[in-house]
């Protein structure tokens, strides 16, 4: 073997290893900066804390988030829903939480609650057929939330708008609810339970 | 390993590479595809709470609910239009008229939003100012008032029974003009069946829970009466949720009704009364009729000098004969009359017909004996008398004065024939017109013979469209003021054909008009004001809202009553009902028919001449009993006219009195229009092959009237020597989605006046098919 054909063969393996090394940068940049420069956060108005209300209400998450009579859902509780329990002039509680909220309690302003669930315009989905009719547990879309003492960032895609829960926290969104809610996640439920899934049924 | 250009070019693949294993780049590209959906300018619905609210289409007669979202683009805004379930007729069902009435109402290219005035030399419109436009008509009305002639103004409007009906009726009066006339419809030539027969003039059917149903050529299933509560009453007929009737369709057409029936009698075009007749003679004669209902009936036997029902029909309708001349099986017309005549309770179904026009009242009468022969009458699934709906009058319809009318009372018993107050104004016999009002309806499409209503409109020196779209009268009109949708105004609507309990339904404003647009009922109220004296003193109401109020104050609180939307009587009045006839009782001889007509022939020997000048054929001997008389149009038959044009209704479209909308073009079957436009009319094979005609074949269809061009579909459902057209396409008007798609049926039905009752016909044409 010449010494020019040793110097190729030396020569070509180590270029592959930095071929390799530059994929595997590469891929981790991609991993880590996905959800870095696309997501960016916004702090709820207040704190809530979901497991304190719900060791004092006897209808767990119905007690607040209820249906209307017209089969649509209340996703944020009115101010007077609240009212039902909590006084303007008689705080529950000290801190600057509960200042914050008396504030809007005393203005009887809705609080300007940032949905992690919402889902885009297009969408149209009934919690009514999905509770009352399939008798699905709020966990089975919305997971602990319920159970959780504060409320995390609200985190939205800078393009879109999004909420992330719509994707996912995963940067590749393979999970499915309750971790992510994309169209996909809907139809293979539709599928799953032998229910329609036309175009229509979501997209009205 | 040396770093050169070649070994950064290898990491800076792997890299490139690196980064498209990871999601970076496709979660990029999937938000870019979002994002751009959410483009500031890209249309997108606000948030805002959602609410329902109750109207009635006063189209359909449906109750419905609105959804209607707050906050969106320019205050509250109609999302959908869905059945309301609380309404005992439609219980929550929809008819896609109703459902896709918000392409109408968003639809800015076809609304008109302010008033419009047009230049007669260029055809030009500009916009008005509301005041500028009240007082061009009300200075024009009131110009040939003062000029003492106003019989030179004439007015078309929809619904006679509605507040805006009778507002125009008043400031018609008020004026001192008799020439109004209103869509013709076949609840005037039921009412005047049952007035001249049970001195009742608001009835219905039964379906509901009748065992055996017989149809006299009535589209049930495209659009009769309330369209829900028909195809409701059908399907528990049919297995939901209960399967307990028989359902016959006499018709000469597989028509959707037809063929879902449990028997189809094919008969010959019109003959439908004939075979009401026959099975009268076969009930009489096998005595299976009610032998209760009959004592207590007047004319079934002879009165004096005139032949009672009963030896009337064994005489001239043998069952043979008119099994022979209707074309149909004698064993089946025999097997459908046993069964009628045997089942539990049993009804037998006129009107209207495939036209969608008021029919032949003698048809009518021959059906109502069937039923009265069945002694149906006030029984659970018969014919059913409605209870009055609790209405004040609103106005002062009483007219000022002894002015002439176009058309003479005595031509019929229905004053409302808009054919013949416009064929008389054409010809200026007596006299011509100078102002014409058209008030809904869309008479310039809808006819009854477009070509003479646009002939009208054109000739007419000051023609007045109040209508909430560019329709086909706004295109005539000099003068255009846009009126509201049922959804932004107020309005209300009386019961449909053929419901065997009344109803009543109001509309209010759901939603924020068009800017100019005022309620039809306010524009009329406007004009009176201007015009002061006798309009204004005949229709003293403020607003339209105030003249509801004041009609429907018997209902109870308005606010109320227009938050339900509805009036509705709770269930069918069963148990005998009151003949308020000269007899009291059921008349097969009509009495106070006889007793009508004598008083205007003066003279008893004039009373035959005065039956023949009516056009009644059958003579005196007939006139006074139900029976059958050929279409008056099928005369032209045999002057190079060999065939018989008849309508297709179907409930995705309408009869044309109101508007279509894209959806219901769009989802028509290609058996109806063709090719995006081509209208398809049905002709049978064998008829076909004799003209040499073969299927997809241009044809136009020629009759006295006009002519219609369209592509030939085979059906071996369509009778022979019979051409079916659909009705209700054709537009000129209402946008690129709706206009030309088709050609209008009412370019070339023929019309002409029913003998008895003075309405105006066109459900059945002589024409020519030519191959072009």
């Amino acid at each position: 073997m010449s010494s020019h054909q040793q110097g190729k063969k030396q020569r070509s393996r180590a270029d592959w290893i930095l071929l390799f090394v530059g994929l595997v940068v590469g891929s981790a940049f991609g991993f880590w900066l996905t959800p870095t420069i696309l997501y960016a956060e916004k702090a709820q108005p207040l704190q809530f804390n979901h497991k304190l209300h719900l060791e004092q209400v006897s209808d767990s998450c119905k007690s607040c988030h209820t249906l209307r009579e017209d089969g649509s859902f209340s996703g944020i509780p009115s101010i007077q829903s609240c009212m039902e329990c909590h006084e303007a002039d008689s705080p529950m509680g000290d801190g600057a939480n509960e200042a914050a909220f008396l504030k809007y309690l005393k203005a009887n302003q809705p609080i300007p609650w940032l949905v992690y669930s919402r889902q885009p315009d297009c969408v149209f989905f009934s919690h009514a057929a999905h509770t009352a009719n399939a008798g699905f547990e709020c966990a089975r879309c919305h997971g602990d939330h319920g159970q959780t003492t504060k409320l995390r960032p609200y985190e939205y895609n800078r393009i879109t708008g999004y909420s992330r829960d719509i994707w996912g926290k995963g940067p590749i969104g393979l999970s499915g609810p309750p971790h992510r809610m994309k169209m996909d996640d809907c139809a293979k439920c539709h599928s799953e339970n032998g229910v329609n899934r036309a175009c229509f049924v979501c997209h009205k | 390993m040396q770093w050169d250009r070649r070994a950064f070019i290898k990491l800076a693949v792997g890299g490139v590479l690196g980064i498209h294993a990871s999601p970076l780049v496709w979660k990029l590209m999937d938000d870019s595809t979002i994002w751009t959906q959410n483009w500031s300018w890209v249309p997108v619905p606000e948030d805002g709470a959602v609410a329902f609210a109750n109207t009635v289409s006063p189209q359909t007669g449906n109750a419905v609910q609105t959804r209607l979202v707050q906050g969106r683009v320019d205050g509250t805004r109609a999302i959908r239009v869905e059945g309301n379930p609380a309404h005992p007729l439609g219980k929550g069902g929809v008819v896609p008229e109703d459902a896709s009435a918000l392409q109408l109402l968003y639809n800015d290219d076809i609304r008109v939003k302010t008033p419009l005035m047009r230049d007669k030399a260029t055809g030009k419109v500009v916009p008005l100012s509301w005041p500028e436009a009240l007082d061009l008509l009300a200075g024009n009305l009131a110009d040939l008032v003062k000029k003492g002639n106003a019989q030179g103004i004439m007015a078309l409007g929809h619904d006679p029974d509605s507040t805006t009906g009778q507002l125009l009726l008043s400031l018609m009066a008020s004026l001192g003009s008799p020439n109004v006339a209103f869509t013709p419809d076949a609840r005037e030539t039921l009412a005047l069946a049952g007035l001249v027969m049970m001195g009742q003039t608001e009835f219905g059917f039964d379906l509901a829970n009748s065992d055996y149903v017989v149809s006299f050529g009535t589209p049930l299933l495209e659009g009769f009466g309330n369209p829900v509560a028909t195809r409701k009453a059908f399907a528990s007929w049919r297995g939901y949720p209960k399967n307990s009737g028989f359902f016959a369709q006499i018709e000469s057409r597989a028509s959707v009704t037809a063929s879902q029936a449990d028997m189809w009698l094919a008969c010959r075009p019109g003959t439908e009364g004939a075979l009401a007749m026959a099975m009268c003679s076969i009930m009489i004669q096998e005595g299976l009729y009610d032998q209760n209902a009959v004592e207590n009936s007047f004319g079934f036997n002879d009165e004096g000098d005139f032949p009672g029902f009963k030896s009337y029909v064994l005489k001239n309708y043998p069952r043979e004969q008119v099994a022979a001349m209707a074309g149909v099986p004698l064993s089946k017309l025999l097997k459908l009359t046993l069964g009628f005549a045997k089942a539990k309770s049993a009804v037998a179904v006129f009107g209207p017909g495939n036209s969608g026009g008021p029919g032949r009242m003698y048809d009518y009468m021959a059906v109502m004996a069937l039923n009265a022969l069945k002694g149906n009458i006030g029984k659970p699934g018969g014919v059913i008398i409605q209870k009055d709906i609790p209405l004040k009058p609103v106005g002062n319809p009483g007219i000022a004065g002894n002015v002439q009318p176009l058309v003479s009372p005595i031509q019929g018993l229905d004053q409302n024939n808009p054919q013949a107050l416009a064929q008389a104004a054409l010809e200026g016999k007596p006299y011509g017109i100078n102002t014409l009002l058209l008030v809904g309806g869309n008479f310039v499409y809808n006819g009854p013979s477009a070509g003479t209503m646009h002939k009208l409109a054109r000739q007419t020196p000051f023609v007045v469209a109040i209508t909430p779209f560019l329709d086909e009268s706004a295109m005539v009109a000099d003068l255009v003021l846009p009126s509201t949708h049922w959804l932004e105004g107020w309005g209300d609507s009386v019961t449909p054909y053929g419901s065997p309990v009344a109803s009543y339904g109001i509309h209010r404003p759901l939603i924020k008009a068009v800017p100019e647009a005022k309620d039809a009922g306010d524009i009329l109220l406007a004009v009176a004001a201007r015009l002061g004296g006798k309009p204004a003193a005949a229709m003293p109401y403020k607003s339209m809202q105030e003249a509801l109020a004041a009609r429907t104050e018997a209902m109870g609180d308005f606010e109320e009553l227009a938050e339900q939307s509805y009036w509705i009587q709770e269930k069918p009045a069963y148990g005998a009902p009151k003949f308020n006839t000269p007899s009291g009782k059921f008349e097969f001889f009509s009495l106070g028919l006889f007793k009508l007509l004598s008083g205007r022939a003066k003279q008893p020997a004039a009373l035959a001449q005065l039956v023949a000048s009516m056009g009644v054929a059958g003579g005196l001997e007939a006139a006074f009993l139900p029976h059958w008389e050929a279409p008056a149009a099928l005369a032209d038959l045999g002057t190079g006219m060999p065939l018989v044009m008849q309508a297709v209704p179907s409930l995705r479209t309408t009869w044309g009195d109101d508007a279509t909308t894209p959806y219901m073009v769009k989802v028509l079957p290609d058996t109806m229009l063709a090719d995006k436009d081509k209208l398809v009319v049905e002709m049978n094979p064998s008829t076909a092959h004799e003209l040499h005609i073969y299927e997809g074949d241009m044809v136009r269809v020629d009759s006295t009237e006009g002519s219609v061009t369209a592509k030939v579909h085979l059906f071996e459902g369509a009778a022979p020597d019979m051409v079916f057209v659909p009705v209700g396409l054709g537009h000129d008007a209402f946008g690129f989605q709706v206009a030309g798609k088709g050609m209008n049926f009412n370019g070339a039905a023929k019309v002409t006046s029913d003998p008895m009752s003075g309405l105006p016909i066109w459900e059945l044409t002589a024409v020519s098919v030519e191959k072009v």
